[in-house]
């Protein structure tokens, strides 16, 4: 059911987590995959091509995955990406200021490759809904 | 069998990854040191704690996942002022990435990482609680069983999630959880502070260098992409002159050889010729690294030798961005520590006497990398007291190394040299920092190894430096070629000085020995022949004049054949006493490559004699 023609960005400035990451995707069938190094690079990589995912880290230099989301959805021709959050944490503070942000999903590491296609799902879900309503 | 089965590729990218991550940490952390309050070297340090758990959560390191919250937390509390930078919380910071560093060596045997010292992590805690009792950093339940809870008053992050973002509870698995060991002692930190094993020192990881079970990361390599991409190209090029070779060559063959045809043929194999070398130049350069990525473990390393010696020393590091081949930055690793360890315990006065001598307290180890021609420089320098060339000899002649009469007849030079003696060590105690006298000759053993010499410059009461140098590669050696009668053999060209005729009315008996003069040098002339053991049949036309670090002498041969870059193909099973290798001549010709060292015998640990005297004693057979 995984539409392998999905493309997805996954950003993190650690590369050993984007490949983990990318072969969790590709476990899911999901094998359209770029990676950027960080917010800033992700930009680029966003405005330059036709991306349907992004997959972040938080903490990253230059540029924070929170950032890289609020920047996301403050650019008329991105807003509408889901984007997912990973982080190492499971704060409050961290929870809210993402959703508040408009994360489509939050996704506390270390993570399977299960609990990332509910994940996906569940973002998925809501698209289709908000697209046939 | 390895407790990561399965994971084996996502380890060792980890391991590579999170090691550089790691020893930068290490560095900012001594930079730390020094300007306490930086907020962006805080950040750096958490961020750094912060990927090194992620990583290692995938990994099911639970142990390194518990380590590395805490640390961060303290992190956290640092950079937000809720805690200050302490004496103490650094030395239990550095005791963390010491211990976090141990466990690096634990993954890379295959075993999954033991719990870290309680006193550790209750130091850690300790830190983290001191100053704020309340609201201490909670952390994901699920990888940090240690941590306080911070009381019944936490809510449920995951039910909070669910409830913000709409999406289900992450069905998290919790990680096993930490068994606290009890008993480790407090040794154990400062070992893990320290940062280095018995196994770091090069004279216990025997004349290799390299530990077993560091094989794990020797085998991959990070490669800009950039690079690669210049490798593909290349390959397409030469894909494509081989298609218009195929071409010509059915023209030829097909009775076309006008002038046009044969210009084509020229210019087709003349680009082919310029690609090739551009591939192997660019193929090359994939195996080159930044240096940097080596130097940047000594600052931690050089800190806490100091502080354990009460010295106050900084390492300067210049020339990072200088590359070499990876084989050789593995290689490189110990041998340096053991320059720099030497440096800061014997070339380094004590605060008192470098107050009298009228230096500042503070001193400065300066490691720096260059590339000077087709070689890297690789230089340790202190502003020390220097090397006493008197006390050196002393020791040698006590030590019963080398005689009175040998002593006598030392320049400064070979004085100095005296320290590459197996045996040999100036500490008057054996120091548990500097080691026991094994180090210096297996040093320059693993720099010999790499086809590199070391050599030694001092001046008493300014300091002392150290120089290594290297080849750019180790793949591709340029050789000068020889004959003996029609045999053709390689000799690697860096020894080679000069060529000379052999004028048989020139060469002398000095001590039973033929010698020639040569601009006021008295050299030994050794025939090619003799030293391979083979018939003098005729007398020899030429020599060779070539230098190693002890000596030099004149190769005595019967003719040349040019010279040539050769790439080394090794006999793997099958070594002959002398070969370094073979190469292929551009007529096909299979040509051997002499190792001069081995076949000159002053093979590793060279006895006094050669040191010293600049005859070798082998037999000559040069009618005189």
């Amino acid at each position: 059911m995984a539409d392998s023609k999905l493309k997805f960005l996954v950003v993190d400035d650690f590369s050993t987590m984007r490949r983990i990451v990318r072969n969790l995707l590709k476990e899911l069938g999901y094998t359209n995959v770029d990676e950027a190094e960080d917010g800033a690079v992700a930009l680029q990589k966003l405005n330059a091509g036709q991306f349907d995912f992004v997959v972040t880290d938080w903490n990253m230099p230059n540029m924070d995955g929170l950032t890289l989301l609020q920047t996301i959805r403050r650019t008329p021709q991105l807003k509408h990406l889901p984007v997912l959050m990973i982080t190492a944490e499971a704060k409050k503070e961290n929870i809210i200021a993402a959703a508040q942000a408009g994360a489509s999903g939050y996704i506390v590491k270390p993570f399977t490759a299960g609990t990332l296609a509910e994940k996906l799902e569940k973002i998925f879900e809501k698209l289709g809904k908000s697209a046939s309503a | 069998m390895s407790e990561f089965a399965g994971m084996e590729d996502l380890l060792q990218d980890f391991l590579i990854e999170a090691g550089d991550l790691l020893s930068g940490v290490d560095n900012k952390l001594v930079d730390l040191e020094r300007s306490p309050g930086d907020q962006g070297l805080l950040n750096d340090i958490f961020r750094g704690f912060h990927t090194i758990k992620g990583g290692a959560g995938f990994l099911n390191a639970s142990a390194m996942v518990t380590l590395c919250h805490l640390t961060e937390s303290l992190f956290d509390r640092l950079r937000n002022g809720e805690t200050a930078v302490t004496p103490e919380t650094m030395d239990v910071i550095l005791a963390a990435t010491g211990a976090v560093r141990d466990m690096f060596g634990e993954m890379e045997r295959g075993v999954m990482p033991h719990p870290a010292d309680p006193a550790l992590l209750a130091g850690l805690q300790a830190a983290i609680s001191g100053e704020a009792a309340t609201g201490a950093p909670a952390g994901p339940s699920g990888t940090a069983p240690a941590l306080p809870a911070g009381g019944g008053a936490e809510p449920d992050w995951q039910l909070l999630l669910g409830a913000v973002t709409n999406t289900p509870v992450p069905s998290r698995e919790a990680a096993a959880p930490v068994v606290v060991e009890a008993g480790a002692s407090p040794d154990k930190i400062i070992a893990a502070a320290i940062g280095r094993r018995a196994t770091d020192m090069p004279g216990a990881t025997g004349p290799v260098g390299r530990r077993d079970n560091e094989r794990q990361r020797d085998n991959s390599i990070r490669v800009d992409t950039a690079r690669l991409d210049q490798v593909l190209n290349l390959s397409g090029e030469i894909g494509l002159t081989k298609n218009r070779l195929n071409a010509l060559r059915s023209d030829i063959l097909s009775g076309r050889n006008d002038a046009e045809t044969l210009h084509a043929l020229d210019v087709a194999v003349s680009q082919l010729d310029l690609l090739v070398s551009d591939l192997q130049n660019a193929v090359m350069k994939t195996r080159m690294q930044p240096i940097g990525r080596l130097f940047q473990k000594y600052p931690r390393i050089a800190r806490d030798l100091a502080r354990n010696l009460g010295k106050d020393v900084e390492l300067v590091l210049a020339g990072e961005e200088t590359e070499i081949d990876k084989t050789m930055i593995e290689d490189l690793s110990d041998p340096i520590i053991h320059l720099i360890r030497n440096a800061v315990d014997h070339g380094v006065e004590s605060a008192t006497e470098r107050v009298a001598a009228g230096k500042p307290v503070k001193s400065n180890v300066r490691l720096e990398a260059r590339q000077e021609g087709d070689h890297i420089v690789i230089m340790v320098s202190d502003d020390g007291r220097g090397m006493d060339a008197d006390r050196l000899r002393a020791k040698a002649v006590s030590k019963g190394l080398i005689s009175d009469e040998e002593a006598s007849t030392m320049d400064e030079r070979q004085s100095f040299n005296l320290i590459f003696l197996p045996g040999f060590s100036t500490a008057e105690q054996v120091s548990d920092v500097s080691g026991r006298g094994v180090g210096m000759d297996v040093v320059r053993t693993n720099i010999q190894k790499l086809n590199g010499q070391i050599e030694i410059r001092s001046q008493q009461g300014k300091g002392t430096t150290l120089i290594i140098s290297l080849p750019l590669t180790l793949a591709i050696l340029p050789v000068l070629l020889v004959r003996l009668g029609e045999q053709p053999f390689a000799v690697p060209l860096s020894m080679v000085r000069e060529i000379l005729p052999i004028d048989v009315s020139m060469v002398q008996d000095v001590g039973g020995r033929a010698t020639m003069v040569v601009r006021g040098d008295v050299l030994p002339i050794l025939p090619l022949s003799g030293l391979l053991g083979w018939p003098q049949e005729r007398v020899p036309e030429y020599g060779v004049l070539m230098q190693t670090a002890e000596m030099s002498f004149v190769l005595a041969i019967d003719s040349f054949a040019g010279r040539e870059d050769a790439v080394i193909k090794s006999l793997d099973d099958f070594r002959p006493k002398g070969v370094a290798g073979v190469t292929t001549l551009s007529n096909g010709q299979i040509v051997l490559i002499l190792d001069m060292k081995e076949l000159l015998g002053t093979t590793p640990g060279i006895p006094r004699s050669a040191l010293i005297k600049r005859v070798a004693p082998e037999e000559v057979a040069v009618v005189g």
